[in-house]
């Protein structure tokens, strides 16, 4: 009994040490790849990062709006995302070379998978990051019309668009990541008719109030100017 | 590199021509028809009295006009060819003109105009308005003397005006100009101007002509260069202005024109201004600036109204670029009624300290951080109204005096803004 | 080379103004005389001239340098006799040199025994020669000219207690036209030269010869009728004489002067001049192409007679305020270089001895449509001396060499008529002939030049003129046209080197060969001909269609 379980134990010792014998080497590897890998990552970073500083990609940013938007969005310049984004993908992908050294199955065919969808993934959150950011800067520049102009509810106004672009937004990027496409295409239908809905119907109620100043103003207006001098800002 | 082909060819042809000037006069256009023969025969007469031997030219730019405008200042020239002039002159004086594509807002014209001067030699220049119709003819003596006689770079002008006339001048750019960078300059940003040649070719040679960033609001960009430049600014009055109609609309426009490019240029002037302490006057040929006292019917109470639903619908916006006391003030004053309503000057001063500092560290898109000054501006307008209502000359001219003295005591608060972010 | 038998020479005629007594002294007592000229008629032939045109030589009390004659049947010892001047005109014909005499019809010195005659009582026969009133308030309307000596055009005679008109000097007495015995007189005088073989005569200051109240007493319907009287005796009597009107007025008041061409041959374009002068100084052609598309026609036998500088002051009687004070400032800063309303200086030191503006000024004055006059001593630069008074600075001996008296006289130095030049700039060891000979660049070699190739067409004296306004206002250009003959002038009046596009379409395919050099230009296209000139640069093409 106790030979047994010795044997039995050295048995499983033996098996655990050959095992472990037969996947040191492939470890040592993996962690030599993804060491290799982060070196080779990062002189990679390294030489992106000075290259984008010498041709100005920042300026190149600046210019095309990129990099207000990134401001906006509290993440680092235009240089720095690029070359983090290259050293991520380029250390991930020794890693993974590293994985699939070791040989585990299944492992490396959800890895596969994962590294299919992640440009999905990747192109779902930049237009979701650039939609939101466009949403609250065009519900913006609305209010501040609105407000500047004098019409009358600019809060309802802003918010109608910027529900209306945060819609249409989610909508591509639903369709992006393909999750549910029937089910997001038949939401995005109704709540985009709800919406409408709504806005027509805080116009119509909305209207009466402001079609009769536009005719006031249209009208009346001779008889106000008379009464009143402009004011010249200069 | 910068695009330095915006000259035609045949501007190009029409410059040599010209050749070397010792006066040259800008004349932007833009469908002005009706008053540019007056104005080009005003020009006429101001050379002919105060310049007869001088070389001089009128260099028309226009933005494609559709009325004819070009057609008409080139047909006023006095030459050898069309001796039709009743004006005895001793020399040829030309009137060219050229075109550009583009809004009126781009600064190409205000380009072309000192480009040719470069190219001419100019020793003095002038920029004129085709708007400024009761100009006279000796808005160019006194625009072109202190240049051309005295060695100043820039003349600006002071007027006689309306004491609620040009609100946004002597509420926000004079005070902060004068605060800033320490020269009380009344009009930074007018129509007509007189400068060196000096002045103008070192401001054509910066950088920013390319990239648009040099368009707008490029008089007060030049203004300031001058003064940033340690060039020799005075004032010079010229008579009476000519109230401009303005629609409330006209406001954000002109705010981006103005308070847009000051704040822009607060962030490549820090290094002087932040140097500066105090104001000093420049010097100034004829009276300082008059004011008219005519009573003026203005709607105070809307101005109010649009004040109280900016800081109400604004608040969100206002959360990001003012710091909460002075939010809370704003919130305050705003629920006052008719009668207590008050924008007090410090309130005003920290407010637009705020805003530039907050432009500058771009919380928001910086374009909006502008069009949100405009409710403020407005209820800031009603208070200044209320105040001056019955105030004589000298009192409107002491209240704009405390409201200089409140931006230079407050100047330390913007640099403390200004610090904190680097 | 004798005479040519044209009756219209006076087209063709480059004319040298000199005074006898300014030119070479022959007997060396100081003052050049009529033999001392004959010695000089081939230097003036090898300049290309061919008309002189003798300032005074009448006997005179010289107080208006001549002007002031007291007998004009006879030449003024000084310069010699009747018989050198004889001898003189013999010498010149024989050249081909025409002579121009001067007749000076309105007035006479006070010392002419009409005057004596006429001043000695209220009813001596002459007494009606002159103009006499009893007070001096008639033709209150009369303009003064010699603004800096005179007061008024009336003057007080003691002897006949009574008051005599001038124009001029007051000791120069206007002849009284109104009478037919001194019409009659003066044209019995003009008939003695006529007859001598005298080939034309400067008639001074013709605009005055007729008084009328009510009037400025100038340019009146009544002297016109004389002046016509005049010609017509001259056409009936003689063949290829020439009258030249001293004239200075507007063009369009000149204009009479030549009648329907039975008045004047020839008159002075004054205010052309100064405004040569001023376009230089401004760069600008206006004032030259205002003036003369102010310019009236003239008959075709009549023609212009132009020049830079003269005898007398640059007069800017013809000139606005404006245009004056900018003249004064530009071209006589000191007062002292100003007379009555002009400028005594010479053409090289008005021109600051530039010797670029000096010869575009002279080739303007070749081109332009009338008949050059060059004043004695400018063909070499000479200089002036303001120091001298009225208008004697520009009256000095003429500057033959370096040597003694410049080679004017073999007299004392004292002993000259007038100092000589002498300072370093303009002074005869620096400035005279005989050094200018020797140097291929001199101005005198290149006077030679530009008269031999003015010379060589017709067009400068007899063509059209047709201004080119090509839209640099520097460039003066202009077409001399004469039947096939056409000459395109081009000037730049700039300091600056310049380029200039002439619109020369209408001569598509013409050849335009510079004249100095004969040289080929491209040929004349659609394009607007493109030309640069250097600084005061200016060309003369002959445009040739081959």
């Amino acid at each position: 009994m106790r030979e047994m379980i010795i044997s039995e134990l050295t048995q499983a010792l033996h098996d655990l040490a050959r095992g472990f014998a037969h996947y040191l080497p492939r470890l040592i590897v993996m962690l030599i790849l993804a060491f290799v890998g982060w070196v080779i990552a990062y002189v990679v970073k390294v030489v992106l990062r000075s290259i984008l500083t010498v041709i100005k990609f920042d300026k190149l940013s600046e210019n095309a709006g990129a990099s207000q938007l990134l401001n906006k969005a509290a993440l680092p310049p235009a240089t720095e995302m690029l070359s983090r984004f290259v050293f991520w993908v380029t250390w991930l992908g020794f890693i993974m070379l590293g994985v699939s050294v070791l040989g585990i199955l299944g492992l490396q065919e959800q890895i596969a998978r994962f590294f299919l969808f992640l440009p999905h993934l990747f192109v779902a959150m930049l237009i979701l990051f650039f939609g939101l950011l466009a949403a609250s800067f065009f519900s913006r520049a609305a209010l501040l019309a609105a407000v500047n102009a004098n019409v009358p509810s600019p809060r309802v106004l802003s918010l109608a668009v910027r529900s209306i672009i945060i819609v249409f937004i989610l909508s591509i990027v639903f369709e992006e990541l393909g999750l549910a496409e029937q089910t997001m295409l038949v939401a995005f239908g109704i709540a985009f008719g709800a919406l409408m809905l709504g806005l027509a119907i805080a116009f119509g109620i909305g209207g009466r109030d402001l079609a009769q100043r536009f005719l006031e103003k249209k009208f009346v207006r001779r008889k106000k100017e008379e009464n009143e001098d402009e004011l010249s800002p200069l | 590199m910068e695009d330095e082909t915006f000259l035609t060819d045949d501007f190009l042809r029409q410059l040599i021509n010209v050749g070397e000037v010792d006066i040259l006069v800008g004349l932007p256009t833009r469908n002005n028809a009706k008053t540019i023969g007056s104005i080009v025969h005003t020009i006429q007469s101001g050379i002919l009295g105060g310049f007869p031997r001088e070389r001089a030219v009128i260099i028309n730019v226009d933005g494609g006009s559709r009325d004819g405008t070009p057609e008409l200042v080139t047909g006023i020239s006095i030459d050898d060819v069309r001796p039709a002039s009743n004006l005895h002159a001793l020399r040829t004086l030309h009137s060219i003109s050229t075109n550009y594509a583009g809004s009126p807002e781009s600064g190409v014209a205000f380009r072309t105009i000192l480009a040719a001067a470069e190219l001419l030699r100019a020793k003095a220049c002038i920029v004129m308005s085709p708007e400024s119709v009761n100009s006279e003819s000796d808005w160019l003596s006194k625009l072109l003397r202190p240049i051309y006689r005295d060695g100043f770079d820039l003349v600006t002008p002071t007027y006689r005006r309306h004491k609620f006339d040009g609100l946004l001048m002597t509420n926000l750019l004079y005070p902060m100009i004068r605060a800033l960078y320490g020269v009380r300059i009344r009009e930074a940003f007018t129509p007509e101007f007189g400068f060196s040649n000096r002045l103008g070719s070192q401001f054509l040679g910066q950088n920013g002509w390319a990239d648009g960033t040099g368009g707008s609001g490029v008089e007060l960009r030049f203004t300031l260069a001058a003064i940033t430049g340690g060039y020799r600014v005075c004032q010079s009055f010229l008579g009476k202005k000519d109230h401009v109609e303005r629609r409330a609309a006209d406001l954000v426009p002109t705010l981006r024109q103005t308070v847009g490019v000051l704040f822009s240029a607060l962030e490549s002037d820090f290094s002087v201004w932040s140097k500066v302490v105090g104001s000093q006057p420049v010097p100034t040929t004829g009276s300082d600036q008059e004011l008219l006292l005519d009573p003026m019917r203005v709607n105070r109470k809307r101005l109010r109204q649009m004040f109280s639903t900016g800081v109400a619908e604004l608040q969100s916006v206002f959360q990001s670029i003012l710091s909460p006391p002075t939010l809370e003030g704003l919130q305050r004053i705003a629920a006052l009624g008719e009668e207590e309503f008050h924008y007090s000057a410090e309130l005003w001063v920290r407010t637009v300290y705020e805003f530039a500092a907050s432009y500058q560290k771009s919380v928001i898109s910086r374009d909006h951080i502008i069009q949100a000054i405009a409710p403020l501006f407005r209820g800031r307008v009603c208070t200044f109204l209320g105040e001056n209502r019955n105030a004589s000359a000298n009192d409107v001219e002491t209240n704009i005096e405390g409201l200089c003295l409140e931006f230079e005591r407050l100047k330390p608060y913007l640099l403390q803004m200004w610090k904190s972010r680097e | 080379m004798p005479l040519n038998k044209d009756a219209l020479w006076y087209k063709d005629a480059i004319i040298y103004q000199v005074h006898v007594r300014t030119f070479y002294d022959s007997n060396g007592d100081g003052i050049g005389d009529f033999q001392g000229l004959e010695q000089k008629l081939d230097y003036l032939q090898e300049l290309g001239i061919n008309a002189i045109w003798l300032m005074p030589f009448f006997p005179s009390p010289l107080r208006d340098d001549g002007y002031d004659i007291a007998d004009y049947n006879a030449v003024h010892s000084s310069y010699g006799t009747l018989e050198d001047f004889r001898k003189l005109l013999e010498s010149a014909h024989e050249r081909g040199i025409r002579v121009i005499i001067e007749m000076v019809l309105n007035h006479t010195s006070d010392q002419h025994p009409w005057f004596q005659q006429s001043r000695s009582s209220q009813n001596n026969p002459y007494r009606d020669w002159y103009v006499w009133s009893d007070t001096d308030t008639r033709y209150k309307g009369t303009r003064i000219i010699f603004l800096d000596t005179e007061t008024s055009n009336w003057a007080w005679d003691p002897t006949s207690k009574s008051f005599y008109w001038h124009r001029f000097f007051s000791h120069q007495p206007d002849l009284n036209y109104d009478n037919p015995a001194v019409r009659e007189q003066m044209w019995n005088v003009m008939t003695f030269w006529l007859e001598m073989g005298v080939d034309a005569f400067r008639l001074d200051a013709v605009p005055y010869l007729v008084e009328r109240e009510g009037t400025n007493c100038e340019n009146l319907p009544e002297t016109h009728t004389i002046l016509k009287d005049l010609r017509r005796k001259l056409d009936e009597q003689f063949t290829g004489r020439m009258l030249l009107a001293e004239a200075n007025q507007w063009p369009a008041d000149l204009r009479p002067y030549f009648g329907d061409g039975d008045e004047f041959h020839m008159a002075f374009h004054f205010p052309l001049m100064p405004r040569m002068f001023m376009g230089l100084k401004l760069e600008d052609r206006k004032p030259i192409t205002e003036i003369l598309q102010q310019t009236p026609e003239i008959p075709p036998s009549c023609q212009w007679s132009l020049f830079l500088r003269n005898h007398d002051e640059l007069t800017l009687e013809m000139v606005t305020d404006m245009e004056r004070d900018y003249m004064y400032d530009m071209y006589a800063e000191s007062k002292t270089m100003r007379l009555n309303l002009g400028i005594r200086r010479r053409l090289a030191s008005l021109l600051n001895n530039d010797r670029r503006r000096i010869e575009l000024m002279n080739g303007m004055l070749m081109s332009l449509p009338g008949t050059p006059i060059i004043y004695y001593g400018d063909e070499i630069g000479m200089g002036d001396n303001i120091l001298l008074g009225d208008r004697n600075g520009v009256r000095t001996p003429m500057q033959w060499s370096g040597g003694w008296n410049s080679g004017f006289s073999n007299a004392e130095t004292e002993r000259l008529y007038a100092p000589l030049i002498q300072d370093p700039v303009y002074g005869y060891p620096a400035v005279n002939v005989l050094a200018q000979r020797e140097s291929e660049h001199s101005l005198l070699r290149w006077m030679q030049r530009i008269i031999t190739v003015r010379r060589s067409t017709g067009a400068f004296g007899r063509g059209s003129i047709e201004f080119l306004y090509p839209a640099n206002h520097r460039i003066l250009a202009y077409l001399r046209k004469l039947g096939k003959d056409v000459v395109l002038v081009v000037n730049n009046l700039s300091s600056t080197a310049q380029a200039v596009e002439l619109d020369l379409r209408r001569y598509k395919g013409n050849i335009p060969i510079e004249m100095f050099g004969n040289n080929m230009f491209p040929r004349v296209g659609d394009l607007p001909y493109l030309l640069t000139m250097g600084p005061y640069q200016f060309y003369w093409f002959r445009l040739r269609r081959i």
